[in-house]
């Protein structure tokens, strides 16, 4: 078992800046959570304070189990590996990756087998002998990752491990670190700021702003039912689409959503959610994904004012009224005129639509008090859905 | 292959033409910057390398006034130099001089090293700023001062003969005591140098990424591991450049202190090459040429020890001058 327990753990800087405002986060035994956010957002401080690097300023971190506020980082039984791989320069592979074993006494014939045991899984055996200045971004992050893995940690931390390298690489590492992950089968805490990198890696995805917990949850949670305009926009590529001055309707006991002129019959699941809630009608911001987006009818017009051309599909960069609206529509669908200057009607399926409260921001479905209270926001679980 | 690229351009016209080309176009480019090169050049040449042409007179028999290059310029060879290595007092200066030089050397050069690394160790910068600022501002008292300090604490009458005499002791003539020259001498340069030489290895500390402190934490290194671990490998380049420029000065102790403390109960051992140098060139009955030769026998010696060091750092360290 090796489960972290983050209970309103907080950071406080001096001068009373507080760069995370408690934190409720419990991470399951051989979970791979990220954490993903802005610069500045407060995840890699909330890393570091797992780590140990951090003081914590307030709220409780347990790893399995055990109260560690106060522990040392190298009794926490964690590893972790860094944006800058913080290989010591002047050691071998073999001696960085032994460092930590040597430090704890561990026999030279067993510190030995476990670094080789390792270098095999990485496939860095052949550099062992090497310095880190004789080896290349990818060969630099086998290595840390390798550091972290002869320690045999309860938690692996790592700190945007991947933004050193360039995009191919990146991708590589990325696929690497899944493979590898399902190989060492322990409990993972990553931050990065790259979306992807979160979808792809995580079980589940904290969203951070601001030192605070905008959302956790799986990939399929954070895409499909964000809990406000915040995560709505930042999870998504390319961004999602708002609509402003919007409203939401109640007509003889039906909820619309209108857009501008269009007036869009909300689906079975979403007039259920909303009646639960006891919504009124009120303003709202309409989002809508550019991927599900279709054109060639509806009742919305927009002006193409650039047309990438990607393959596959194509992104339009539209105007419609006084919102730009992008689009992907795969080339495969396209049936009108999207060139450039061209005027298109588009689209969408209104469960496709995401309702937000213009005050709050709160998505009017998907926002659960309740957990964001307990600053654990997650999505709102509907019996029905 | 650049042996084989440099052949080809040597042999082609056209290329000898696009690399002359190229080279225009760097210096056209670089302007600015070679202009600005130009009054430091100057003052180098000036004042370092066009006084190199009075070491000829090292090997004339030269009376001051005479020009260096004439018609009548008497050359006498290396007379000069037999003169000092025959001379009684070469082996007491050459031993005074290095005994002094490497004393120093081996004191004051790991000095400044754990200065740095204990200011770097520190968790308060605001405490390390404050003492870095206190071990550096001796370095800014003149040398009469300075010997002017040690002649208030150390002589007949100064503060530890007081001492001394206060609990019933005999009062000591330190400047008179040749034993006592050497430390002095030592340990108040080392007082005065220490905190400078120190500014250089804690700038380089600075640049020590502190990711590889927060790694060497998380791997278990207590704070003394992380100096041994991380700061000291991460200096090492420096402190091999340093350990090669001094050598590379070891025996080239000035004259200026030496003579400020010099007294006749302790000439035996504060006569080193360089006042034996000022003394014959300069006092009394001047003999330039001799002192000259002297003194170029000592550079010559230090430019052997800064190869020999510099050498052997480039085989064992990667790290060298040249």
């Amino acid at each position: 078992m090796s489960e972290v327990l983050l209970k309103s753990l907080k950071k406080v800087y001096e001068g009373n800046v507080t760069a995370v405002h408690d934190v409720n986060l419990k991470i399951k035994d051989k979970e791979f959570i990220v954490l993903v956010g802005p610069s500045g957002c407060g995840k890699s401080t909330t890393l570091r304070m797992v780590a140990g690097l951090e003081d914590i300023s307030g709220g409780e971190l347990y790893i399995d189990g055990k109260l560690c506020n106060n522990v040392a980082p190298k009794d926490r039984d964690i590893a972790m590996v860094f944006q800058s791989y913080a290989l010591y320069p002047h050691m071998t592979v073999y001696e960085n990756m032994a460092f930590a074993l040597k430090l704890k006494k561990v026999p030279k014939p067993e510190i030995d087998k476990k670094v080789r045991e390792v270098a095999q899984i990485l496939d860095i055996t052949q550099y062992l002998e090497r310095k880190p200045k004789a080896l290349s971004g990818g060969q630099r992050q086998r290595v840390a990752i390798g550091r972290a893995m002869v320690r045999d940690p309860k938690v692996f931390l790592m700190d945007e491990p991947l933004s050193n390298l360039d995009a191919k690489l990146r991708n590589q590492m990325r696929a690497e670190i899944i493979k590898l992950r399902h190989r060492i089968n322990t409990t993972f805490m990553y931050v990065t700021h790259d979306q992807t990198e979160a979808m792809t890696l995580g079980d589940r995805i904290v969203i951070m702003k601001d030192g605070f917990v905008n959302q956790i949850g799986s990939p399929e949670d954070v895409f499909d039912r964000p809990v406000n305009l915040f995560v709505a926009g930042f999870i998504g590529m390319p961004v999602m689409n708002f609509f402003d001055h919007c409203k939401l309707l109640l007509e003889n006991g039906v909820y619309y959503a209108q857009i501008r002129n269009a007036k869009f019959r909300l689906d079975d699941f979403q007039q259920k959610a909303l009646k639960q809630n006891g919504q009124k009608p009120c303003d709202i911001v309409a989002g809508i994904r550019p991927q599900h987006i279709s054109v060639g009818s509806g009742q919305l017009e927009a002006l193409v004012e650039v047309n990438e051309m990607l393959g596959s599909e194509v992104n339009l960069h539209t105007r419609s009224d006084d919102d730009e609206v992008v689009m992907v529509i795969p080339t495969v669908d396209l049936t009108v005129d999207v060139s450039m200057g061209s005027r298109v009607k588009f689209d969408t399926k209104p469960r496709l639509i995401q309702l937000f409260d213009k005050e709050s921001g709160n998505n009017l479905i998907w926002y659960d008090k309740a957990s964001a209270d307990a600053c654990s926001p997650v999505c709102k679980a509907y019996p029905f859905s | 292959m650049s042996k084989n690229k440099s052949t080809a351009v040597a042999t082609d016209p056209k290329d000898a033409v696009t690399l002359k080309g190229n080279r225009m176009k760097h210096l056209r480019q670089n302007c600015p910057w070679l202009l600005m090169l130009v009054p430091a050049v100057l003052v180098v040449f000036l004042f370092n390398y066009l006084p190199i042409y009075g070491v000829l007179i090292a090997f004339q028999d030269f009376m001051p006034g005479d020009p260096i290059l004439s018609p009548l310029t008497r050359w006498v060879g290396f007379q000069n130099f037999t003169r000092f290595f025959q001379d009684v007092q070469f082996w007491p200066l050459m031993s005074n001089t290095f005994l002094l030089c490497i004393l120093g050397f081996i004191i004051g050069f790991p000095l400044p090293i754990i200065i740095a690394l204990s200011l770097n160790a520190l968790k308060s910068r605001k405490t390390a700023k404050v003492i870095q600022t206190i071990f550096t501002a001796p370095h800014f008292i003149s040398l009469v001062v300075l010997v002017g300090m040690l002649t208030l604490f150390f002589g007949r009458y100064g503060l530890v003969n007081n001492i001394i005499a206060g609990i019933g002791g005999e009062r000591v003539s330190y400047f008179l005591e040749s034993g006592a020259f050497r430390p002095m001498y030592i340990l108040s340069s080392n007082w005065q140098d220490f905190g400078w030489s120190a500014i250089i290895y804690i700038a380089a500390l600075a640049n020590v990424d502190p990711g590889l402190h927060e790694a060497a934490i998380l791997d278990g290194a207590s704070r003394f591991q992380r100096v041994i671990h991380v700061d000291l490998p991460a200096i090492m380049p420096m402190v091999s450049v340093m350990l090669i420029m001094s050598i590379g000065g070891l025996m080239g102790v000035g004259y200026e202190k030496a003579l400020l403390m010099q007294t006749d109960g302790n000439l035996g051992v504060s006569e080193l090459i360089a006042t034996y140098v000022y003394k014959q060139g300069l006092t009394g009955v001047p003999d330039q040429a001799y002192a000259t030769a002297i003194g170029l026998f000592n550079s010559i010696i230090n430019v052997v020890l800064l190869i020999i060091a510099n050498t052997t750092s480039k085989k064992f360290s990667e790290t060298s001058l040249f």
